[in-house]
Formats: structure tokens, sequence, C-alpha cells
């Protein structure tokens, strides 16, 4: 730039306007704009990551947590059904009992024919006390003794001569059982 | 005029061009891929977790319905291990099958951890033994869960029948 006196003003020779001269050029700014924003884009981008990250780690959290109540929950619906069955079992145990029950008594009073009359029955768990009445021992033997014998392991039949002339007999049987024997 | 983006200084670019390839190897390297690794690992334990729970999920809404059809399925017995056995109603019902009915109480026990176990010995009269056998059958449908059980003692005498035997009532435990 050149500047003369001419007429006692001083003349700007220059022909164009003076600019700015700046800290960075523009290529420069450019650049650093550039690799800012590419900077701040991998930042956002990586706090997105740790958002999400986060987010799945306390949500694995919360599912555990909530499984922990529902194996509880099975835990406990478990006992309940466990009970129910051992309810359903002893009742079943106890009804199958009373049919058993029902038709042993049924079987020994369809098993004593007509001839005979009994007057005390005692049954218990493995022995079955009969006292009756006889009009012959044959008959006791044939349509009493016989069946008997087949149900019980051992049956002994002891007879009274009534004054009658019929027998009164009283007929102990007995099953033994297997592991008793043992 | 700033002529810097018209005559692009190629030293100055290489140099821009590396600060920026050293910068963006930078932050994906030592920042953004052990953050993405953390992340795949922390949405796979997510994931599993999910699926687990699913899983425990089902299981319980089949344990749920399970429950529900065996509640249904035994809804008689549980009731009636519930239901408090009360003398005067046993006595009503088998007054119907027999003459006279008494009886006493000779034990009580636990049974089988949960379960109470009354032994009470009955003592009746009836008519014929077929009255013993419709007592026995209706026992099975009785409000409580009843055995009747050995000893059974039988006795006729001139007109009628003397029966006694052990009944044993069940109920549920109720200090469980």
């Amino acid at each position: 730039m050149y500047h003369g006196k001419t007429r006692g003003f001083i003349v700007k020779l220059s022909f164009i306007a003076p600019r700015k001269k700046h800290l960075f050029s523009m290529f420069t700014k450019v650049w650093i704009f550039f690799i800012f924003f590419i900077f701040v884009f991998l930042n956002v981008f990586n706090l997105f990551i740790m958002y999400k990250n986060s987010d799945y780690k306390s949500n694995a959290k919360n599912l555990d947590t909530q499984r922990a109540v529902l194996e509880k929950n099975i835990d406990n619906i478990d006992d309940k059904i466990s009970f129910v069955l051992r309810q359903k079992a002893v009742a079943e145990e106890i009804y199958a009992n009373n049919t058993i029950l029902k038709d042993s008594i049924k079987n020994l009073f369809d098993l004593v024919p007509d001839q005979i009359t009994l007057s005390k029955v005692i049954m218990k768990k493995d022995t079955l006390v009969i006292y009756g009445i006889t009009p012959t021992k044959d008959v006791y033997n044939f349509l009493l003794a016989a069946p008997l014998k087949s149900i019980f392991h051992t049956s002994n039949t002891m007879f009274y001569l009534s004054s009658d002339g019929w027998y009164h007999f009283v007929s102990t049987n007995r099953i033994i059982d297997p592991e008793e024997v043992k | 005029m700033d002529k810097s983006m018209e005559k692009i200084n190629i030293v100055k670019l290489l140099i821009y061009l590396l600060v920026f390839i050293v910068v963006v190897f930078f932050m994906i390297l030592f920042v953004i891929v052990p953050n993405v690794k953390d992340y795949r690992a922390s949405k796979s334990v997510h994931k599993t977790a999910f699926v687990h729970k699913m899983r425990v999920e089902n299981v319980l809404s089949e344990r749920k319905k399970e429950f529900s059809n065996l509640n249904s399925e035994n809804r008689r017995a549980i009731t009636s291990f519930v239901h408090k056995f009360s003398e005067d109603n046993f006595i009503s019902y088998a007054g119907k099958f027999f003459k006279k009915v008494s009886f006493i109480e000779i034990a009580k026990k636990a049974y089988k951890k949960e379960f109470v176990e009354y032994e009470l010995k009955v003592s009746t009269s009836l008519k014929s033994p077929t009255n013993f056998y419709k007592f026995l059958d209706g026992l099975n449908r009785y409000e409580n869960i009843i055995q009747a059980d050995f000893p059974i003692l039988m006795e006729s005498n001139s007109s009628k029948i003397t029966a006694t035997f052990t009944i044993k009532v069940y109920d549920i435990n109720s200090t469980k």
C-alpha cells in the first residue's frame, strides 16, 4: 500500500478497501468447525449409547426382581398344589377304605348260608371271629368253613352242642400279614 | 478477500485431515467401542432376563391354572377337610340308618403332618345289616371326611343288632 501527499491531503492510493485480518482463515475455520461438529456428534452418539446401556441394565435388574417375585409365587402355589394333592390322596384313600369295608361286610353276610344263624361277629384288621348256630357240623363245614378257609390263612372252629341238638360254633379266622412273617 | 477457500493449501489440508482422522479414531477406539461393547453385553443380559422372566411367568400361569383346576376338581374334599366335625350333625346323619347312636372320643392325634385324626367309638343298634352298608355308602358323601374302621363288633339279640365300630374323623390341623 502506498500513501502519497497531495495538496496536503492524505490520499488513499489503494484500490481496495482494507480488510480485516482474521486470526484463522476461512479454510481453517471450516475444518475446525467440521472437526468440532464430528467430535460433538460422536459424543452425543456415545451419550445415547451410555443412556441405552444404563436403561437396559436397570431394566434387566427390574426384570430380575420381578422374576424373583414370580418364582416366590410359584413356590407358594406349588405348596398349595401339593397340599391339595395330599388332601385329595387322603380323601380318596379314606373313601376307598370305606368302600372296601362295606364290601367286606357285605361279602361276609352273603357268605353265610340261610341254614346258619350268626349271633355275634367281631371284625378286626386281620381277624374275624364269628359266633353262630348251625344245624349240623357238615352244613357249617361245607357252606361256611370252605369259603372262610379260602379267604383267611388260618381258620379254627370250635363246636358246642346245644340242648336242641344244634351246634353253637366259634370260628376264629386270621389273615397273616406278610410283613409280620418277616 | 480470504482466498483460503479458493487456493487450498495442500499441506494444511493434509494436517487438518490428519487431525480429523486422529480425533475420530481416538473417539471411536477409546470411547465408543468400549461403550458399544458394554451396550451389547447389557442388551444380551437384558434379553436373557426378559426371556427368563417370560418363562417364569408362563410357568406361574400354568401353575395357577393347574391349581384352580385341582381346587375345583377337589372342592368337596377340601371343604370337607375344613368343615368342623359336629357331633349333632353326625348323630342326625347316623340316625337315618340306626336306631340309637352314641359315641365316645378315644383318641386325637396328628395324621400325615397337616391333618388331625379324631378316633370315636360309635355304638348303635340297627334293624338289618343293609342299613350298615347304606351308612357306609353315605359316609363317602358326608360333610366331613370320615373313615369307618375296625374293630367292628356286631351282635344280634332277639330283635335287633347292636353294632360297635370305630370312626376316624379327619380335618385340617387348625394350628397350621
